[in-house]
C-alpha cells in the first residue's frame, strides 16, 4: 500500500493533469496539483503544473479549461490561486505578470444578474462569476474567483466582497449548498458535499455572522464518511479545515480512498484533491491566504 | 364597380364560392398529402413491470415492436444515457433505476453491440458521487459495463441541426459523437418548469458541463424548449427506453414524490415517446412547449400519427400531480379536479 509520500511522488512526476474522463491536460487538475504539492512543501514540484498553466494563458489574461478548449475561462480563477500560492511559498514574483493579467481579465468579467423573482429563492441581482460567458453567476465559480483573487491580495476589491455576499446568499436555510439554487417554487433544494466544501473554503477567514455557515459545517461533519467519492470527500475535508476544524478520521479516510482501486485508477484531478485535503491545516490556511508557506 | 368576387354588402359571389370551394378542396387535398407524409412512429408500452423482475424480455419486445432489427446493431456503438441529474440515496425515484440500465445493456450486448453508459449529470460536478448515490456505479461495475463521464470528455463541435435556438452549433462529448445509436433512458417525471421530462429533455445530459456549466446555463439562456429540440435534432440516431416503474410527480425533476406506475416505454422516435408519456401523465402534449416545437419536425405528437404497441396509453393513464402553478396547470389535458400538489 503506497504511503502518502509515494502518492505525492506520483503527483509530482505527472506531466499531464487530467480528469478521469479526459485524455488531455486540463487547467483545473493542473491548478489543484500545484496547490497540493505546495501544501505539502513540495514547492519545486508544484512549479511544473503552474508553469504549464502560464503557457496556457491567453493574451487577454484568461486561462481556458484545457489545452484544446480556450473557452469557457472559469479556470482562470484557479490558475491565479496556484500562481499566487506558489510565489508566496517561494517568496518570489515569478508569476506576478501572469497573475496581474489574469486578475484584470477576472475583474472585467462577471455573471449575468437578473431581476428578483418570487419563484427563485436566491438573490439573482448579486453579481459573481459564471461557468460560461453571458450566463448567470453560480456558487462554485464565484467561490473559485474569490479564493484566487483573495490569495492574490485582492480580497478587498468590491467584486470579491460582492462575491462573498453571493456565496452566503446561496447557502441553504438549513445549511449546506446546492449547485447554486437555494429555493425554487417554494421548495428548498438538496445540499451536496462538493459545493458546500468549496463555499466554506471561500468564506473562511471572513468576518461573517450568518448561522448558515455553522449549519453548513455541521452538515459536512454529519454527512462525510469513508466511502465517499474522492472529490466530494476532499472538498468536505477542505471546507472544514478552512474553518480550523478537522474531521476526526479525515486522514485515515483520505488515505483509504487514495489506495482504493474499486473505482479504477485515480486521475491527477482526484489525486491532487485528496492530497491537498490531507495537507497540514496550517499550510492550507497559508495557501488560502497567500502567505509564505 | 362591383368586384367580380365580392359583393358590396360583404357577401361572397357564386364565382367566389366556386373559386373558394376549389381552393378549399385543393387545401384539403394538400393537407391530406402533408398528413400522409408526416412521420409516423410506434411506441411500445408495457405495464406491470418491476425492478426485481427480468426486464430484458420487456425491452427486447419493445425494440422489436418498434421495428428495430437486432442484426443491424452488431458491432455498432450504442450509448445508453440514463438520467442521473442530481442523485440522492434518499430520492431513488429521481434517477433511472440501475436495473433498467443493466437490462438494456444486456439486450444491446446480446445483439452484438459495443455498449457504453454515459451521462453528464446536470447539477453535480462529482460524477463518481452521482454514480454512488444512484447505485448505478455499483451496478455497472458488477455488470462489467463501461461508463463514460460526458461532463469531462474531449468535445467536438457539431452544427446545430435543429435551428430552433440561436446556437450555431453544439459541443458534444467524444462518446456521443462516436456512437451509432444514442438511447435516451429517462425516468418518467414531472418538471417544474416545462411540465414533463422524458426522453428529449433527458438529452440535456449529453452536453458536457465543462463547456456548458453546472447547471447547463448556456442552454437555459438560449431557451429550454428550443435547445431541447436542437439537441435531439443534432445527435446521431436516437431511441428511447423509459423507466416508468417508480416515477416522480409534483415538484419534479428533483424534489417530487414517488408515484408507482410499473411501466416501461420503448420507441424509436423521441417526440412520439414523450407525447405518449405526457398523455399517460394527464398532460396534453401539444401544450408542452418543446413537444409543440418538435411536432412534425422531429416526429409525431398527434395521437393519430402514433401507433400504439403493447398497452394503449388510455389503459394505463394515471394523471400526475402538478405543482399549483399557472404555467403547469395549463398543461393538463383535463381541467378541473385537484391534480396539484
Amino acid at each position: 500500500m503506497p504511503s502518502l509520500a509515494e502518492h505525492l511522488d506520483r503527483l509530482a512526476a505527472a506531466t499531464h493533469w487530467t480528469y478521469r474522463a479526459s485524455a488531455q491536460s486540463c487547467s483545473e487538475p493542473a491548478a489543484w496539483a500545484a496547490l497540493a504539492l505546495v501544501a505539502h512543501g513540495r514547492v519545486d514540484d508544484g512549479a511544473r503544473p503552474a508553469k504549464w498553466l502560464a503557457e496556457l494563458q491567453q493574451r487577454d489574461g484568461s486561462v481556458g479549461i484545457s489545452e484544446s478548449e480556450s473557452e469557457p475561462r472559469w479556470s482562470t480563477s484557479l490558475a491565479i490561486w496556484a500562481w499566487a500560492a506558489l510565489d508566496a511559498a517561494r517568496r518570489e514574483r515569478r508569476f506576478v505578470g501572469n497573475i496581474e493579467r489574469a486578475v484584470v481579465w477576472s475583474l472585467a468579467h462577471h455573471g449575468e444578474a437578473a431581476p428578483r423573482s418570487p419563484q427563485i429563492g436566491h438573490n439573482t441581482e448579486l453579481v459573481g462569476w459564471s461557468w460560461a460567458a453571458e450566463t448567470h453567476s453560480w456558487l462554485e465559480p464565484t467561490a473559485f474567483f474569490v479564493l484566487g483573487l483573495r490569495t492574490a491580495s485582492h480580497g478587498d476589491h468590491p467584486r470579491v466582497r460582492e462575491g462573498i455576499r453571493l456565496i452566503v446568499d446561496r447557502l441553504l436555510p438549513d445549511g449546506g449548498a446546492n449547485y447554486g439554487n437555494t429555493i425554487v417554487l417554494g421548495q428548498p433544494l438538496l445540499p451536496h458535499m462538493q459545493p458546500t466544501g468549496i463555499a466554506l473554503m471561500a468564506l473562511a477567514g471572513e468576518q461573517l455572522d450568518d448561522p448558515r455557515i455553522e449549519k453548513s459545517l455541521d452538515y459536512l461533519h454529519r454527512s462525510v464518511n469513508s466511502k465517499m467519492a474522492p472529490a466530494s470527500l476532499s472538498f468536505a475535508c477542505l471546507g472544514v479545515s478552512a474553518h480550523r476544524g478537522r474531521i476526526a478520521a479525515a486522514n485515515e479516510w483520505l488515505l483509504t480512498v487514495l489506495d482504493d482501486a474499486t473505482r479504477g485508477p485515480l486521475a491527477e484531478y482526484e489525486l491532487a484533491l485528496l492530497l491537498l485535503a490531507a495537507a497540514p491545516v496550517e499550510r492550507l490556511h497559508q495557501i488560502t491566504a497567500g502567505a509564505a508557506v | 364597380m362591383e368586384d367580380s368576387h365580392m359583393r358590396s354588402d360583404g357577401g361572397v359571389t357564386r364565382r367566389s364560392m366556386l373559386l373558394a370551394g376549389g381552393a378549399v378542396a385543393g387545401i384539403a387535398g394538400l393537407v391530406g398529402i402533408k398528413r400522409a407524409l408526416r412521420p409516423h412512429a410506434s411506441v411500445f408500452t408495457a405495464r406491470g413491470q418491476r425492478y426485481d423482475a427480468d426486464l430484458t424480455k420487456t425491452i427486447q419486445d419493445g425494440l422489436t415492436a418498434c421495428g428495430l432489427n437486432p442484426a443491424e446493431l452488431r458491432g455498432k456503438r450504442v450509448l445508453l444515457k440514463p438520467n442521473l441529474v442530481e442523485p440522492s440515496k434518499a430520492i431513488p425515484h429521481m434517477t433511472t433505476h440501475p436495473a433498467v440500465i443493466v437490462a438494456a445493456a444486456d439486450v444491446f450486448r446480446g445483439y452484438g453491440a459495443d455498449v457504453t453508459v454515459g451521462e453528464a449529470p446536470g447539477h453535480v460536478r462529482d460524477t463518481l458521487m452521482a454514480l454512488d448515490e444512484s447505485g448505478v456505479g455499483e451496478a455497472l461495475r458488477d455488470g462489467g459495463i463501461r461508463f463514460a463521464d460526458l461532463n469531462y470528455e474531449e468535445v467536438a463541435w457539431r452544427p446545430n441541426l435543429g435551428r430552433r435556438s440561436k446556437l450555431e452549433g453544439l459541443y458534444l462529448p467524444r462518446s456521443v459523437v462516436e456512437a451509432d445509436l444514442v438511447v435516451s433512458m429517462p425516468k418518467l417525471k414531472t418538471h417544474h418548469w416545462v411540465g414533463v421530462t422524458a426522453s428529449m429533455k433527458n438529452l440535456y445530459g449529453v452536453l458536457p458541463g465543462i463547456k456548458y456549466g453546472w447547471p447547463k446555463n448556456v442552454l437555459h439562456h438560449n431557451g429550454i424548449p428550443e435547445t431541447v429540440v436542437d439537441i435531439a435534432a443534432t445527435l446521431p440516431r436516437t431511441m428511447a427506453i423509459v423507466d416508468g416503474i417508480d416515477c416522480m410527480e409534483g415538484d419534479g425533476p428533483i424534489m417530487g414524490s414517488c408515484k408507482h406506475m410499473g411501466l416501461i416505454l420503448v420507441g424509436s422516435n423521441l417526440a412520439a415517446v414523450d407525447s405518449t408519456v405526457a398523455r399517460i401523465m394527464g398532460i396534453e402534449p401539444s401544450r408542452v412547449c418543446y413537444l409543440a416545437l418538435a411536432a412534425n419536425r422531429l416526429g409525431p405528437v398527434d395521437e393519430g400519427l402514433i401507433e400504439e404497441r403493447g398497452e394503449a396509453w388510455r389503459s394505463v393513464k394515471s394523471p400526475f400531480h402538478l405543482l399549483d402553478q399557472e404555467h403547469l396547470q395549463r398543461l393538463r389535458a383535463d381541467r378541473g379536479g385537484s391534480l396539484f400538489s
